[in-house]
């Protein structure tokens, strides 16, 4: 039996190209991306293991916030350095600062944008056994309090050298100092690819606002003591509130904070693969379907000659483990070729991360193996069972056609599919489950396996509604086209399928993002009663110094400027992102309503909630609610005040007073991430009229914007087009892969109909005519997959934009244009996927076609 | 439409070939089927081609169909030379002016009896003429099973519905190719006398290939292919004298 599933693997070559195809795609980007991520991930591993090298033992605080970019710590006491210097064992101690400062331009913008990599200032070490950085010749460390050195790559890419003076912005505004070095780090130019601006440890503490604190001391320690042991000895010396913790945990640390977002980033990649190949799973199905009812006969004879069903059974698994396997084994070098493509890719568009040498996890590998094949095998298993039920009486039997009606059975476990997905949909948008991701992805795939179950039935009729306006605009072409896409119903709905799951997904999200586009712009209209807002890409200490607001307001003409300031605290446990403001002026651009108590009442060691969070955490006024700062660690806040609003940033719904605010983030964080500017003339003459001065100001902080209200809102949703665009390209492959599966159905059609279409050439149907018939079959499934997908899509939109109406997403609206043109794309794809199917069929030879036996 | 069978007009035969030669392969395998072959066939008549297999009747028949291209010679349908013709124009003429019974799958499974019937016209996009039309549904006996599919009809009414699409379109020559081989005996009949009447009823030129000496004695005339030549012209067959002269073949 292995020499006829070997024959018959190379007989159906060319059947099986589309099946090899749609799992190499799929899992050329799975190990693609998964191969890169691990790259990145082991650069940027090897990036913080050289830049802690040196430190043997860290003591740093004990009071933090985590924050998804890892987890913040209070800085600690010069005081603490004499302290553990002193401890045997310990070579040198220093204290560490690591401020956010960003180098600016000769034109006084900053050299990276706030998506690009961090930006450290640093205090110089002097200890030669904690100092990775050496100055180049021509240079000196910073000694004297305007004194900087810049990283090699920093000062290239500003074109600075030793003399010069470079301005940098901080919390406090733009500041000069003067290059008096160009530091390597070892013998890189850069800390993987991260701007490092060194200063005297006076200087830096200044910049970020805390002097004589560190965030950390760093420690080497002598030969011959383990820094366990090391560490050990500091813990006995150090005061209480900070800890001593060995350089390799520390380094440990640093490693899996990014781990961890490279692997948010993995884990979505990784979801879009497996979309991919859940599509591509349908084209495997179908061209084994085919595959098998072409060699009815064949398998008969066999059976008839004495094979068991097992045995045909094995045949046609082995088949699909060969073809699975070795499209696993080209998709994940493939997969290599893309991750190396895309690692230049970034490093060419400026992504400067660390250089980056690629790295093959076996894990990637093994996984990506395995899981192409594996979705091959299941996808033929089915095709396989039916193979085997091929009586030995059909060997004499003409070729049995496809009996795939609306079986009862069918129906109802489509039906039952079906139920069984929306409830997972229901539950994961309306349960509090941790899992609820998972749990409404799950509900997808039954829906789209569901949709798949009942999709023979339903072709059927849906090909002939699709084709009747195709017969009525092209008479017999029209109906031939309309008649085979209805002849076959389960191979049409497969196909159709496999472009449904994509479009379905493009549907959803497309409407999902202009719910949210339209609720965001609604929110705004409703709320901010401003004309203009300074935004910046910053946050943190990058952000808009608060000193802005003050400047804006001095500006002629400004009736009030407030800013809104964002942090991360520990709330009642666990960590939020909480707001601040102050509350007399916001209110005079962002309109926010009492429920309970007064908002513009609120004070130092008061705290406001939402009326949503009120419900919810049934908060009531005058109740203590307990919160952890960076500065200050615990304390407990008194709920004065529960407010509406219909502004959209607003996070969970905790709001503090600036002023409070300003006592418990460290001075370098109190800044504004937005600031709201309402004017006395807010005709549209006076509003055009302040827009010069405000500039003025505005221009005073690099990295500031200054928005009108229609530009403002047009940057809340470009962000939103953004993720949809990226979304889109990564959708698209699912999208070739479904288009592949078109042109699969339809090449394997052609062939099947070779009599047919010899009949048709012989009576009298002209080349073009077969063109146009095979076009029209084309255009009806691509439109059968898109229309279906695109209710589908809408209708999971529809249900998570009920979901998370109390998140702000208050209006469902569908994009109507997007789907005219998705619609528009779906024809024009149904027409492409059917130009070499459609040249084979005009092309066939008459005369073999109608004498052949 | 004439009804004269025997006019001496100048247009008389509705086909004709001039030394028509056809080889397949090359070198070795060098198969010459049709052999400077020149044969002509009256309108208004229903020849029988006979031969053993591998004799070239089926061959010439795809030339003279415009199914096949020849190697040297020439095929004229009417007046049309087939040689002066491409793709485009050949489909045209099959379309327009030939009509075509084959052995099997004779009819596209999608379509209903009518539209197996009428689709030339419509591939053409020219309406049938209903009279005509009526006619010969009423000839074939098929009024009732119009809106079949073929897989609903047997075997016999297949091929009546492909008798009557050849016959739809008034085409100047109607080509079949073992119209009957797949039938059993009475079903054959009723093809071959349909045939028949189309012949005396309606003047239409038929070509039929066939190995049967029941068949070929509905014919007018029998021509008799043998190693790719005209071996024969028999007028008037008779089941027993095609017998006779197919025993002398040996085959």
């Amino acid at each position: 039996m292995l020499k006829v599933t070997l024959r018959g693997l190379m007989a159906h070559k060319v059947r099986l190209i589309a099946t090899a195809i749609s799992v190499l795609l799929g899992v050329a980007f799975m190990s693609g991306t998964q191969v890169l991520t691990s790259s990145v991930s082991a650069s940027f591993d090897k990036v913080f293991s050289d830049v802690y090298a040196s430190i043997d033992v860290v003591v740093r605080s004990t009071n933090k916030v985590e924050t998804p970019f890892g987890s913040q710590r209070t800085r600690i006491s010069e005081s603490v350095v004499p302290t553990v210097t002193g401890v045997s064992g310990v070579e040198a101690a220093e204290g560490q600062v690591v401020g956010q400062i960003k180098v600016l331009d000769k034109d006084n913008k900053p050299l990276v944008t706030a998506q690009g990599p961090p930006n450290f200032g640093l205090n110089w070490l002097t200890s030669p056994s904690l100092n990775g950085w050496k100055v180049a010749e021509g240079g000196t460390a910073p000694t004297a309090p305007d004194d900087i050195v810049l990283d090699a790559k920093t000062a290239k890419d500003g074109n600075y050298v030793v003399g010069d003076t470079v301005n940098v912005s901080v919390t406090k505004g733009v500041q000069s100092f003067k290059l008096v070095g160009i530091a390597k780090f070892g013998k890189l130019d850069t800390w993987g690819g991260a701007q490092a601006a060194l200063f005297t440890t006076p200087t830096i503490q200044a910049l970020v606002g805390e002097p004589g604190m560190f965030d950390w001391i760093s420690i080497a320690g002598k030969d011959g003591e383990s820094q366990q042991q090391l560490a050990d000895a500091v813990s006995k010396v150090i005061p209480a509130g900070t800890e001593a913790i060995t350089g390799k945990k520390f380094t440990a640390e640093s490693q899996d904070a990014f781990q961890k977002i490279i692997g948010i980033f993995s884990t979505f990649l990784l979801v879009f693969a497996l979309i991919a190949l859940f599509v591509g799973s349908f084209i495997i199905y179908n061209t084994f379907s085919i595959i098998v009812a072409q060699r009815t006969k064949e398998l008969a004879l066999l059976r008839a000659l004495g094979a068991s069903r097992s045995q045909i059974l094995r045949s046609i698994i082995l088949e699909a483990f060969f073809v699975g396997l070795s499209a696993s084994i080209i998709g994940v070098g493939f997969g290599i070729l893309l991750a190396i493509g895309l690692n230049k890719l970034m490093q060419s568009i400026g992504f400067s991360g660390p250089d980056t040498p690629i790295v093959i996890p076996p894990v990637a590998v093994v996984v990506s193996l395995l899981v192409g094949t594996f979705i091959t095998l299941l996808s033929a298993l089915f095709p396989a069972r039916r193979a085997a039920t091929v009586p030995p009486i059909a060997a004499m039997r003409d070729v049995a056609v496809d009996r795939t009606g609306a079986s009862k059975r069918r129906v109802a476990f489509g039906v039952i599919l079906l139920a069984l997905g929306a409830f997972m949909l229901w539950f994961g948008l309306n349960g509090n489950s941790d899992s609820g991701l998972q749990i409404i992805g799950g509900g997808a795939f039954f829906v789209f396996i569901a949709l798949t179950v009942i999709g023979p039935v339903i072709a059927t009729p849906f090909a002939s509604v699709l084709g009747w306006p195709l017969q009525k605009a092209s008479r017999i072409t029209g109906r031939l086209a309309r008649e085979n896409a209805m002849r076959n119903p389960r191979r049409t709905s497969t196909t159709a399928s496999a472009l449904m799951i994509g479009i379905g997904l493009v549907g959803f999200i497309a409407v999902t993002a202009q719910s949210i586009k339209v609720s965001t712009v609604d929110a705004i209209n409703q709320s901010v009663t401003g004309q203009y807002v300074v935004t910046t890409e910053g946050f943190g200490s990058t952000a808009l110094p608060q000193s802005l607001a003050a400047d804006l307001n001095a500006v002629p003409g400004v009736q009030t400027a407030a800013g809104i300031s964002g942090t991360f605290a520990k709330i009642n446990d666990s960590s939020k992102v909480l707001l601040a403001v102050d509350p007399v002026s916001i209110t005079q651009v962002i309109k926010f309503t009492d429920v309970e108590g007064s908002f513009t009442g609120l004070g130092i060691g008061e705290i406001a909630a939402s009326e949503k969070l009120a419900k919810d955490k049934n908060l009531t006024i005058g109740q203590p609610i307990s919160a952890t700062f960076l500065q200050g660690g615990a304390t407990t806040l008194t709920l004065t005040s529960i407010y509406k609003t219909e502004f959209p940033m607003q996070g969970p719904g905790w709001i503090i007073a600036t002023d409070e605010f300003n006592q418990v983030v460290p001075p370098a964080q109190q800044t504004y991430s937005a600031i709201y500017v309402k004017l006395k003339d807010t005709s549209s003459a006076g509003v055009a009229a302040a827009l010069p001065e405000l500039q003025k100001v505005a221009d005073t902080v690099p990295g500031a914007k200054l928005q009108n209200l229609t530009e403002y809102k047009k940057a809340q949703t470009d962000q939103v087009n953004q993720f949809l665009q990226i979304v889109y390209v990564l959708l698209a492959l699912a999208l070739i892969i479904a288009i592949v599966g078109v042109v699969n159905t339809l090449l394997l059609s052609v062939y099947e109909r070779t009599r047919e279409l010899g009949l048709l050439r012989a009576v009298g149907m002209s080349r073009r005519q077969v063109r146009s018939t095979i076009r029209l079959e084309s255009v009806i499934i691509s439109l059968m997959g898109t229309l279906i997908g695109l209710v589908i899509g809408i209708i999971f939109g529809w249900a998570l934009v009920t979901a998370l109406a109390d998140q702000g997403i208050t209006s469902f609206a569908i994009p109507w244009g997007q789907l005219v043109i998705i619609v528009i794309i779906a024809i024009l794809a149904g027409v492409g996927a059917a130009l070499y199917p459609a040249r084979r069929a005009a092309r066939l030879d008459v005369l073999k076609a109608i004498s052949s036996d | 439409m004439t009804t004269t069978t025997s006019s001496p007009a100048a247009t008389s035969t509705a086909a004709h070939t001039e030394s028509v030669t056809k080889v397949y392969g090359a070198g070795d395998t060098l198969v010459t089927a049709l052999d400077n072959v020149s044969v002509s066939f009256e309108r208004g008549k229903f020849t029988a081609i006979m031969g053993p297999s591998g004799s070239g009747k089926s061959t010439l028949m795809h030339c003279v169909a415009g199914l096949d291209t020849i190697n040297s010679g020439r095929i004229f349908i009417g007046d049309v030379d087939l040689s002066g013709l491409n793709d485009k124009q050949l489909t045209r003429l099959r379309r327009d002016t030939i009509g075509f019974v084959f052995q099997a799958f004779n009819l596209v499974p999608t379509l209903t009896a009518l539209e197996n019937i009428t689709l030339p016209m419509d591939l053409a996009g020219s309406a049938p003429d209903q009279e005509w039309l009526d006619t010969i549904i009423a000839t074939v006996g098929l009024s009732d099973r119009l809106s079949h599919r073929p897989s609903e009809l047997s075997g016999g009414q297949q091929q009546r519905v492909a008798v009557a699409r050849a016959l739809a379109s008034q085409p100047a020559i109607i080509f079949a190719d073992e119209p009957t081989g797949n039938l059993d005996s009475r079903s054959g009949s009723e093809i071959l006398e349909f045939m028949r009447a189309a012949v005396d009823k309606f003047s239409q030129t038929i070509v039929m290939v066939t190995h049967d000496p029941l068949a070929a004695s509905y014919a007018d005339r029998v021509v008799f292919l043998a190693d790719g030549k005209v071996v024969d012209d028999m007028q008037s067959p008779t089941t027993d004298s095609v017998i006779d002269r197919m025993k002398s073949f040996g085959a």
